[in-house]
């Protein structure tokens, strides 16, 4: 059935395949090697890349320990409210770049991207100063505020995107039986568009999920952090190291990452692809 | 339509945290240590202490087992009081820096681990309260003379307490390097013979890292160089100094040149990839922190630990010594005399019982004494190091000198600049940061 | 607001006549606040600090243009500017290239039914969010000269010579560059996977009909067809990566020397290591120009129905 050309070129496929994913895999494991060993092993950096004795016992050290749950659960929180307060306040907006021509559609569309070109490390100092007059310091709710706008722009972009595949007809049809505007796009296209909104939410969460320099400025009680700001207690001090520890800790933090990315990445895929469910 | 059931387990995840939260904080109540406070939840008195993750909450739990027990004996001397703990996280830079931004805003923890290099910064910014009545004149008449200028504001008042000290020491493997080296010419000859029987030769920090500068600073303060005049100016590339300041590099460029030194010296910047070189075997010679001793001796099988030597770092001469001593202090933020007068014991606290508990060196000479703890003969050498002991320029100015200094080293090592080209280079960088 | 509709109307046929009850401005009012309060004013913030005395430690602010000059003066900052440009170009095509493999082979397997290509781009997404401080410890470790180096380890079992990964001021370049490029690829795989497979399937089997070989439609349909994407993530990308120091950090610290110091470590190391929130804001205010420019141009090669 597959000609030999075809066979050849699966060869190829897998052989393209297996380098850039042995790229991408000798870190991770490298990462997995520096969990499973004692702490006196982690100073034989290469030399023991499969422990001696190997040992269970760090990721049950991170996960016995109260604080690193709550670290979890923080967030969780943060980054998945933060995600849908993007995705909320973005659709409107993304709605209107989407369906109507306006002057100067194209001119703010990059107004908002290029909002996403200010570096954090110095707007977070007017920012922290900021918040502390709005009474927003040291709480979530300050940090999710920063999430949404920090999401914002790239939320707009693929929110556009995702109701540019919704077919105008159907929102025509809506019209037709005496549905008013903002109805028709609450009831027709957020629901049609809802794998891309999805995708926007994931895509969100992940970033969220990494950042460290907003709720580690914004919180100073180590009850509210995040995991985030937190893996930095597992990054040794002068007198021990914790290597080990935090090797087993990043692991545990990247799964639940990879496990949402999993679990939704053909919405994600779907919403990224202009028009994909148009049919 | 079907993707529906996507949006809808994606909205599903994000809420599931913000629900299943307010549940965890609720355990445990009568625990007298938790995360976020020693003491009685309703205790009348309160403060907030920010410290750091390498005791009470050190992610080794031996360390963290011994602290929860000192401080549950001081919190039962204190009754009525309540310690609200917050984390400073291992990003020291980010720390002392948001500690400065929340003290200027009214927003900072009432009591405050700080590193010592930063404790110049934080009293020109007068924000540290005097905390001088909480000490009896002996007590401070004890401290070492550098640490007791570096706690001393311009009233003459005690603004902090620096309660533990660290320094730099020459080791070697005595199975190796049987006699310690004393000048730079031995220690150079020492790390070749080394080389020549496989191992890698001389470690030390070299990349862009404090630890770089200050390791450093030990052979330039050891012919008596200054970097700064009275007023917080650098003056090390100028006159007597320069000529000070070249011979100290040449030592270190020498040192890779001849390959008594590995050129990865100029990657190195942490003590722990010494460390790893050490335990590894490939090393037999570093420069390193007092605190390396107690790693090797834990990390090490017996024979081998027992094999690691600690002397005083080498000078141009025998008798030209200096050696950088560093640390943390606690200070107090606060108006309020009752949580100044307990932020004074809780470093009282970490001083005496907890700088036994952790073996780290304490600043005063009495506390020597008093514990049993340091009785082991690494710590003679410690004492007899500390007396050339030298700490960091107590101005603004120093981060970006030891700044440009790590530069300059990292050039220099890296063999893409000759010491004099590398000093000048960094002598105008400072030039134009100063005119303002 | 009946003008701005009205060219809706022309152009496209979606406005009906209940849309002019809700003007396209009030659509775009919940965005315009939420920038205006979180972006808008801390930018005006940090323009109006750049031209003060400002510093982490307090004191009287005073208005200056002294920490501007002190900034723009800095013997350091032509290296460091040419550091970023070399960072930022290579790490943007090294991730748009790594990252378009990815995605041709994983929809070529789905195409083909090959299994394991899930596998492949779990992975690469793996890597993306790998936190930034284990990425430091990890790639260290990998370019450790030491003689327990893990690379360098292989070579010399390989009896290849070793390379001095991080201690060469050009090399420690280019593994900075590997390290981020490993970090960052997943982002445009994502996009750029999407963008595949939105490619309209009838081209392709058009192009089958004349019999092209595979490269010429690649060449002449895929990549056409993946221009606007491809475009779009390198804004994406490029200003990702000017803001981006983690893995520098973490790697190198921006030595050896400032072998691989580039303008958003040096604005970081202002503010947070110096304390000078003056000169920090100024640095960040330029990153910013940089960003927009570069910008620009990208725009200049977008196709126009993409606007």
């Amino acid at each position: 059935m597959v000609s030999r050309g075809g066979i050849l070129a699966n060869v190829a496929t897998y052989a393209a395949a297996v380098l850039i994913a042995a790229f991408f895999l000798v870190p991770l494991t490298w990462l997995v090697s520096l969990a499973l060993r004692t702490p006196q092993e982690i100073f034989f950096g290469a030399s023991r890349f499969i422990p001696e004795n190997p040992t269970l016992d760090n990721f049950g050290q991170v996960l016995r320990d109260r604080g690193f749950l709550n670290y979890l659960w923080n967030a969780l929180k943060l980054s998945g409210l933060g995600a849908l307060g993007s995705v909320i306040v973005a659709a409107p907006a993304a709605y209107a770049f989407s369906r109507f021509d306006f002057r100067g559609r194209g001119v703010m569309m990059m107004a908002i991207l290029a909002v996403q070109m200010v570096s954090g490390l110095v707007i977070l100092i007017p920012l922290y100063r900021y918040m502390g007059w709005l009474g927003l310091l040291e709480t979530h709710v300050g940090v999710i505020a920063i999430y949404i706008a920090i999401g914002l722009p790239i939320t707009v972009w693929l929110l556009k995107t995702a109701f540019d595949g919704v077919p105008i007809v159907l929102e025509e049809a809506a019209a037709i039986d005496g549905y008013g505007h903002f109805e028709t796009f609450l009831r027709i296209t957020l629901p049609l568009a809802s794998p891309g909104m999805a995708s926007a939410l994931i895509l969100n969460m992940i970033l969220n999920w990494s950042q460290f320099l907003v709720p580690f400025i914004m919180l100073s009680r180590d009850a509210q952090w995040p995991i985030s700001v937190a893996i930095y207690n597992y990054a040794g001090s002068t007198t021990a190291s914790t290597t080990h520890l935090l090797a087993a800790a990043c692991l545990i933090t990247i799964l639940p990452a990879i496990l949402a990315f999993l679990l939704l990445q053909r919405a994600i895929v779907s919403a990224l692809t202009a028009g994909a469910i148009k049919g | 339509m079907r993707m529906n059931r996507l949006f809808r387990t994606a909205t599903a995840l994000s809420f599931t945290g913000a629900v299943a939260l307010p549940l965890l904080p609720a355990l445990a109540q009568d625990d007298l240590v938790t995360r976020d406070r020693v003491g009685l939840a309703d205790a009348e008195n309160s403060l907030t202490f920010r410290l750091t993750a390498y005791d009470l909450y050190s992610a080794d739990p031996a360390t963290a087992e011994g602290f929860v027990e000192l401080f549950t004996t001081f919190i039962n001397e204190h009754p009525g009081w309540r310690i609200d703990t917050q984390l400073q996280t291992g990003n020291l830079n980010e720390e002392q820096a948001r500690i400065l931004e929340q003290a200027q805003a009214g927003r900072g923890p009432d009591c405050a681990m700080i590193d010592s290099a930063q404790l110049a910064t934080f009293k020109n910014a007068g924000v540290l309260a005097p905390m001088t009545d909480y000490f009896t004149q002996a007590e401070i008449d004890d401290l070492f003379p550098y640490v007791r200028e570096a706690v001393t504001d311009d009233n003459g008042d005690i603004v902090a307490l620096w309660w533990f000290t660290d320094l730099r020491v020459l080791y070697r493997n005595a199975g190796v390097v049987p006699d310690a080296p004393q000048t730079w010419e031995e220690t150079q000859q020492a790390a070749l013979d080394t080389v020549d029987e496989g191992y890698e030769g001389l470690l030390f920090n070299g990349g862009r890292t404090e630890g770089t500068a200050f390791d450093w600073l030990a052979f330039f303060w050891a012919q008596g160089g200054e970097l700064v005049d009275e007023t917080g100016a650098p003056i090390f590339y100028e006159g007597e100094n320069r000529e000070k300041f070249l011979a100290a590099l040449q030592f270190y460029d020498d040192l890779v040149e001849s390959g008594a030194a590995p050129q990865r010296v100029a990657t190195i910047t942490t003590y722990d990839d010494i460390t790893a070189a050490a335990a590894a075997g490939t090393t037999a010679m570093f420069i390193g922190g007092n605190w390396q001793y107690a790693q090797l001796q834990t990390t090490l099988p017996v024979d081998q630990a027992e094999q690691w030597q600690v002397s005083e770092l080498p000078g141009p001469t025998a008798d030209q010594r200096a050696t950088g001593t560093g640390g943390w202090a606690i200070a107090a933020l606060s108006d309020d005399p009752a949580k100044v007068e307990m932020c004074a014991e809780i470093a009282k606290l970490y001083a005496g019982p907890g700088n036994a508990f952790q073996r780290l060196l304490p600043t005063s000479a009495a506390l020597y004494e008093e514990y049993d703890e340091f009785a082991g003969p690494e710590f003679d050498v410690f004492a007899a190091a500390l007396e050339n002991g030298q700490a960091r320029p107590g101005v603004a100015s120093y981060p970006e000198i030891s700044n440009q200094i790590q530069i300059l080293l990292g050039e220099v090592l890296s063999q893409s600049k000759e010491p004099e080209q590398a000093l000048d280079d960094a002598a105008a960088a400072l030039e134009v940061g100063s005119d303002s | 607001m009946p003008k701005p509709i009205a060219q809706a109307l022309s152009r496209r046929t979606a406005t009906t006549p209940e849309a002019s009850s809700i003007p396209y401005w009030a659509w775009l009012l919940p965005v315009m606040l939420v920038i205006g309060a979180f972006y808008i004013y801390p930018i005006i913030d940090a323009l109006r600090l750049a031209f003060t005395d400002a510093t982490l430690t307090g004191g009287a602010e005073s208005y200056t243009v002294r920490s501007l000059q002190r900034v723009l003066s800095n013997p350091a900052l032509p290296t460091i500017l040419s550091n970023t440009a070399i960072f930022t170009a290579a790490s943007v095509v090294g991730q748009q290239l790594l990252g378009l493999s990815v995605a041709l082979l994983v929809v070529r397997g789905e195409r083909h039914h090959l299994p394991g290509m899930l596998v492949l781009r779990t992975i690469v997404l793996a890597a993306w969010v790998v936190p930034g401080i284990a990425n430091g410890v990890i790639w260290s470790m990998l370019f450790s000269e030491s003689p327990f180096g893990a690379i360098n380890g292989v070579l010399r079992l390989l009896e290849l010579p070793t390379v001095a990964w991080l201690s060469n001021p050009a090399n420690a370049m280019l593994s900075a560059i590997i390290a981020n490029v490993w970090q960052g690829t997943a982002f445009s795989m994502i996009v750029l996977y999407a963008a595949l497979k939105s490619v309209d399937p009838s081209l392709y089997e058009a192009a089958a009909v004349d019999g092209a070989p595979a490269w010429e439609r690649f060449w002449f349909i895929t990549l056409p067809q993946l221009k606007a994407a491809i475009l779009v993530n390198s804004i994406l990308i490029t200003i990702q990566t000017l803001n981006t120091f983690d893995a520098i950090l973490a790697l190198t610290g921006g030595g050896p020397g400032r072998a691989t110091e580039v303008l958003s470590l040096f604005a970081y190391n202002t503010v947070f290591y110096q304390f000078d929130l003056a000169g920090g804001s100024a640095l960040s205010i330029l990153l910013l120009l940089i960003s927009l420019v570069l910008a620009a141009l990208y725009m200049l090669f977008m196709p126009k129905r993409d606007m």
